[in-house]
């Protein structure tokens, strides 16, 4: 190689930007470069625009020689068009999965990479779409790229960003310039924030609260730890103590919440009557020497069972709807300052289904079949459009808000009654047997959830898995192992898709008791 | 256009001696410019939308020196404006994407070629291929071949890239060829500077125009003009192109000191080259590499004797040629075989056939290479290491990441007006059973991604509904097309629409019109109205051209409106009624739309104007996380969080801030009977007296409602 180069740095400087589309990566990297220019580096950047630009993964490349343009005297380095792994001084993703996408390409290298990374998450369509829990764990992440980094600053710039009042762009670009890693003076960062031209002032002080961050000038506010949303009335604190008192430790947070959000749904005595039942599970539970499983039935059992015995009918959603706390929580979700009015408006559309439910017994009964018999009657709904926070809205919803007397007396609380009874007593029988399989039965009622047809498909999903494998008359021909098994395949399989098309697929195994066809049952 | 692009045009204005700093696709409209071209045109999309943008709006610029610039309607139209410089000696440039662009104005293509040209004429091709591509993977390399005009492929070096293009307008003038030059996605928005040259005053312009027409037989593809064309092209265009390339030096020849091998490769690709021989220790950052390197700034016609002296007395020469079919590497072969050189070619084999070659692609298909052939007393082992390393560093992250990183498919963006359609459509399916859908090219096309995964084909731009034809006879449910409206004036009404009326098919047109051409970068169409911003004689709407087809069945929805839009598909899809059916399916492109809007609503604000923003929300408390919603939706903004409530597991919806509150939330909530937690707020910014009033009267009102409740519910918000 010639010799005019060997008082020069034998390489350039490379980063790459990691953002989603809209959040400003393209931005942050315009800066970079004119941070560089202002230095007057020789620079480069390259980008990938396009459909990835539309919410999908999108790069910026960035690559530097820190030797000014005068000293270079004319002569200028090649530099490349791609980020390349085993190469990159430095990688910044916007978000904590794409760090992990950085990490599998094998950007970042531990000789050389500092690895910047938001740790927050901002969820791709497939894990928003998914009918269960299918969020990606980060963990691993965050372990793979401090092992791997050279160095690694990872922490959560959203929350930042939402502390400053900030965005995530500047934040970085300070992040960045504080990290030292660049031979970039900060302030030419900044000249080039402002050279930019665009939301100027703003983005200064997202620069420098990214930069009093790094420099350990500004701190991240703990997350206040969230209370119980529930009521707490007098009548409850002997319910509360109880379940304090009579709960092993492993299952008695999820208890007492259980008893707070029942009490706080119908009635002090409707919480008592759930301890009553969590209690008998308990029983249960340590006589199938439920202590070596940490209690797993009695915690998993009480939470669906607190869930299951709130069950949301129109009372519920309207008495969740009229309370004083939810406006100011939607005030704060929405961003609305306190000297600005709100109108809140919701989208209400209940069916012959809905009014079946708040009827006595036989006559809801009654109108749920005339209502099956007809295509019309299955879709009719009325829909509502509610100015909650318009006097007469308000009144509306708190009229139902105040039926909660009659609910007792409704046919839906009925039929879940007996629903839960099933439940309990399948439990019970199951424990003996396999303690697996009775802590699967325990969360087999996740399924039952939402509302309308979401609500009809997840119960019937939940009754078809309950009698052909969980119900204490089930004919499951396998052992108890093989059952458990089972009901967890078939949970899972009923939130695979919303045409329950794994689940059809799965009953329909030859260990599995043959069910009457989906027709009839119907 | 909505966005304003006066910086770039600022930056078209430098003169001799200024130093330009900006992107490729800006360097190479600053090259045009200081070429002296008479006429400009092209057709946008993805990586050349930005030159037709800047182009449009320097209109002023422009008019000083009397560039006529025209947004062609379609690539072949494009290409058709090189006519100009069939018979007068003017320069033009057109650009468009390729090769989906080249496919469109292949016909014109080959007739400007055959006729040959007397003014220089360049064609700008974004070639679209490789990571980020939203097309068709293909090489444009066989256009040039097929239609004899040369194709160059620069060095991404804006210094460089300026010269060939000033180069490249000579040469076709020199060959009375049209000139291809190709950039990829990356050299397009690569940043770099240059000294600039001032732009140059054209020969002929509206300034100073032609007096009289030129009558000449010989350019007519009529025989026997047709046989000369074809004789002119082999035997004096070719030889006159070689020579030409000769002369101006315009391919690079890097000397190295390991002359035993070396590299051929293409022009875009050279600095991707460079960088693996960096990475392997075989090249400084200058770019000095230990191996002699032959730089293809022109890739069509091949210059022979450059090729044979270059690999004369090398043992082994690598081609670095992205794509398939390997055309450089069968050439070269065939000329070293026709010259009696016996020098190795490699080329696909440690590099692959298909794919972009980024940068560990390179590197392994350099390192490749030098393991096979071992030149002449090169250490072997850094090379092989430096590859291992990679290995190594990607194997562990697999192993500490446990699970593959899961993909993140691009989607319709916020409020995106097309999204409702989709929604609707997902819903009448559900009633009347799937259907065929016939997808075509555009932000719609998203729809086969999660989570509407909805449309069976998509063969080209505007032809959704000519792709119909052969299935919707021979399907038993009637069948849907889509189009948008950019398709719709590429293509899609002669080829769709005069299709079906001709042939008399009955089946269901969904016209997405959200009134521009939205995918490649919002430019206006002969329908767009830009919400009033365009002089409402100059626009043609669209319902008026079906009219004319003779359509009968054509009705108009507004998108967001997911229960109306659904009693529409299925009246369409179920009627008695024979023939094309249109849903003209309206509603403006958000991202446009907010572009307009954002700048009004702060002004207002600023002004103490009273202004209503409207959101979406999601209650915490009433949502069981299914997430129904969202997979009839997608919206960005709409997406989940971990479940605040103690006891639930599954993450329940949220909306987050960047919703424009386009009310699709609350429209499909309601078409599908979801859920009730769905609200819309309308925050009064700046509110007036009477709001104030109003809502304090309101709170008092509804506290007294709050605090008679029953005491079972007095202390619900209390913490503890």
């Amino acid at each position: 190689m010639n010799s005019p180069s060997e008082q020069f740095p034998d390489r350039t400087m490379a980063l790459v930007i990691s953002a989603l589309g809209g959040e400003g990566g393209g931005v942050l990297a315009g800066w970079i470069v004119s941070a560089a220019e202002i230095e007057n580096y020789p620079v480069q950047s390259t980008s990938i625009p396009g459909v990835a630009q539309r919410t999908g993964a999108t790069t910026y490349y960035v690559e530097f020689f820190p030797v000014t343009h005068d000293r270079l005297d004319g002569k200028l380095p090649v530099m490349a068009m791609y980020q390349t792994p085993g190469y990159m001084d430095m990688v910044i993703c916007s978000e904590l999965m794409e760090a992990g996408r950085a990490l599998e390409n094998g950007m970042v290298s531990p000789d050389r990479t500092t690895l910047i990374a938001s740790t927050h998450r901002s969820y791709s369509i497939l894990e928003r779409s998914a009918m269960g829990d299918e969020l990606f764990e980060g963990d691993d992440v965050l372990k793979a790229g401090e092992e791997l980094s050279k160095r690694s600053i990872l922490f959560d710039m959203e929350r930042l960003c939402q502390q400053t009042g900030t965005m995530i762009n500047a934040v970085m670009l300070g992040v960045i310039a504080g990290s030292g890693e660049l031979p970039i003076k900060p302030e030419s960062f900044e000249q080039a924030i402002e050279k930019g031209g665009v939301a100027v002032k703003p983005n200064i002080i997202g620069f420098r609260t990214g930069l009093a961050y790094i420099r350990g000038e500004l701190q991240l506010e703990d997350k206040p730890e969230e209370a119980s949303r529930w009521g707490r009335r007098a009548s409850m604190d002997d319910l509360l103590a109880a379940a304090g008192r009579d709960f092993p430790p492993e299952a008695a947070p999820i208890i007492m919440e259980g008893v707070r959000r029942v009490a706080d749904y119908q009635s002090t005595a409707y919480g008592s009557a759930y301890l009553a039942r969590v209690a008998a599970v308990l029983d249960a539970d340590k006589a199938a020497d439920g202590a070596s499983h940490g209690f797993k039935l009695t915690s998993e059992a009480g939470r669906y069972l607190a869930l299951w015995m709130s069950f949301e009918d129109i009372i519920r959603v309207a008495d969740l709807k009229s309370r004083p706390e939810r406006m100011d929580r939607m005030r704060k979700e929405i961003g609305a300052k306190d000297s600005e009015p709100v109108v809140i408006t919701e989208f209400l559309k209940p069916g012959f289904e809905e009014f079946a439910s708040v009827l006595p017994p036989g006559l809801g009964r009654a109108l749920t079949e005339w209502r099956a018999k007809k295509e019309w009657r299955r879709n009719f709904h009325f829909a509502m459009r509610v100015k909650t926070n318009s006097f007469f809205g308000f009144l509306r919803l708190w009229m139902l808000a105040k039926m909660k007397w009659w609910r007792p007396r409704t046919y839906r609380f009925a039929e879940e009654q007996a629903a839960i009874g099933s439940w309990l007593d399948a439990m019970r029988d199951a424990v003996a047997r396999d303690y697996r399989l009775a802590v699967e039965i325990a969360e087999l009622p996740r399924l039952r959830k939402g509302y309308s047809d979401t609500f009809q498909r997840g119960t019937a999903n939940y009754q078809r898995i309950f009698d052909a494998l969980a119900a204490s008359s089930s004919d499951f021909t396998g052992d108890a192992a093989q059952q458990a098994d089972a009901v967890r395949a078939a949970r899972e399989a009923a939130l695979a898709d919303d045409e329950s098309k794994a689940l059809d697929q799965l009953l329909a195994r030859p260990e599995i008791p043959a069910e009457p066809s989906r027709e009839a049952a119907e | 256009m909505e966005r304003s692009f006066t910086k770039e045009v600022a930056l078209l204005r430098k003169g001799k001696g200024e130093i330009f700093e900006g992107e490729g696709i800006l360097a190479i409209t600053k090259a045009l410019l200081q070429s002296g071209v008479s006429y400009l045109g092209g057709y946008q999309g993805a990586p050349v939308s930005h030159l037709m943008d800047v182009m449009v709006d320097s209109k002023e610029l422009l008019e000083e020196y009397g560039i006529h610039a025209e947004a062609c309607n379609s690539e072949a139209a494009a290409c058709a404006m090189l006519a100009a410089s069939i018979n007068y000696p003017i320069r033009g440039a057109v650009v468009w994407k390729s090769t989906v662009g080249t496919n469109v104005a292949a016909d014109a293509l080959s007739n400007v070629a055959s006729s040959g040209v007397v003014g220089g004429s360049l064609i700008i091709i974004g070639e679209d291929y490789g990571e980020g591509a939203s097309i068709i993977q293909e090489r444009s390399h066989a256009f040039a071949m097929k239609s004899q005009c040369w194709l160059l492929d620069p060095r991404p070096n804006h210094t460089r890239v300026v010269d060939l293009v000033e180069d490249a307008f000579d040469m076709s003038e020199a060959t009375h060829t049209p000139i291809i030059v190709e950039f990829r996605i990356r050299a397009c928005h690569v940043t770099g500077r240059f000294e600039c040259r001032d732009n140059k005053m054209p020969k002929y312009s509206a300034k100073n125009p032609i007096r009289d027409p030129v009558f000449n037989l010989d350019k007519f593809a009529l025989p026997p003009s047709t046989y000369l064309q074809e004789k002119l092209k082999v035997e004096e265009r070719l030889p006159a192109a070689i020579d030409f390339i000769r002369k101006r030096k315009l391919n690079e020849h890097f000397d190295g000191t390991q002359d035993d091998i070396g590299i051929i490769c293409q022009g875009g690709l050279y600095n991707s080259v460079t960088r693996g021989l960096q990475q392997l220790g075989l090249a400084d950052v200058f770019g000095e590499a230990e191996i002699p390197t032959l730089c293809l700034n022109v890739t069509y016609p091949m210059v022979e004797d450059e090729i044979v002296a270059f690999c004369a007395g090398k043992s082994a020469v690598l081609i670095v040629e992205e794509g398939w079919p390997n055309y450089l590497e069968e050439a070269i072969n065939s000329i070293l075989r026709r010259a009696d050189v016996n020098t190795t070619i490699v080329g696909k084999g440690p590099f692959p056939k298909a794919g972009e070659y980024q940068a560990e692609v390179m590197l392994k298909g350099l390192a490749g290479f030098l393991e096979g052939v071992v030149p002449r007393g090169m250490d072997l082992a850094p090379i092989s290491a430096a590859v291992a390393a990679i290995d190594k560093n990607k194997a562990q992250a697999a192993e500490l990441l446990r699970a593959p990183i899961p993909k993140r498919p691009p989607g319709f963006c916020t409020g995106c007006p097309e999204r409702p359609v989709f929604s609707a459509l997902t819903l009448a399916q559900k009633d009347i059973g799937k259907v065929h859908i016939a997808a075509d090219v555009g932000c719609h096309t998203f729809a086969v991604l999660p989570p509407f995964n909805m449309g069976n084909s998509m063969v080209g731009y505007g032809l959704g509904l000519a792709s119909s034809a052969g299935i919707a006879a021979n399907f038993g449910k009637r069948t849907v097309a889509i189009m948008g409206d950019g398709g719709f004036w590429h293509s899609g009404l002669s080829t769709g629409i005069g299709g079906a009326m001709y042939n008399d098919r009955d089946q269901v047109l969904i016209i997405l019109a959200n009134g521009y051409s939205s995918a490649t970068g919002q430019q206006y169409l002969p329908s767009t109205t830009a919400g009033g911003g365009v002089d409402v004689n100059s626009v043609m709407p669209i319902e008026n051209a079906l009219k004319g087809l003779g359509v009968k069945w054509v009705r108009k929805q507004h998108t967001y409106q997911v229960g109306k839009m659904k009693k529409l598909l299925k009246e369409a899809l179920t009627t008695t009624e024979k023939g094309l059916k249109v849903i003209i399916a309206e509603a403006e492109c958000q991202l446009a739309k907010q572009r307009r809007l954002r700048p009004l609503v702060a002004k207002a604000l600023a002004a103490g104007d009273r202004v209503i923003r409207t959101r979406f929300g999601v209650d915490e408390d009433t949502c069981t996380g299914d997430h129904a919603c969202i997979r009839l939706s997608g919206c960005p903004s709409l997406t989940v969080k971990p479940n605040p409530d103690k006891l639930r597991k599954d993450p329940v919806t949220t909306v987050l801030n960047s919703c424009v509150g386009c009310g699709l939330c609350g429209e499909v909530s309601d078409a599908a009977v979801l859920c009730p937690s769905f609200y819309k707020a309308d925050i009064v910014q700046n509110p007036g007296i009477h709001d104030r009033a109003l809502d304090a009267v309101r709170r008092v009102g509804i506290g007294i409602l709050q605090g008679a409740r029953p005491p079972a519910n007095n202390g619900a918000g209390a913490t503890q």
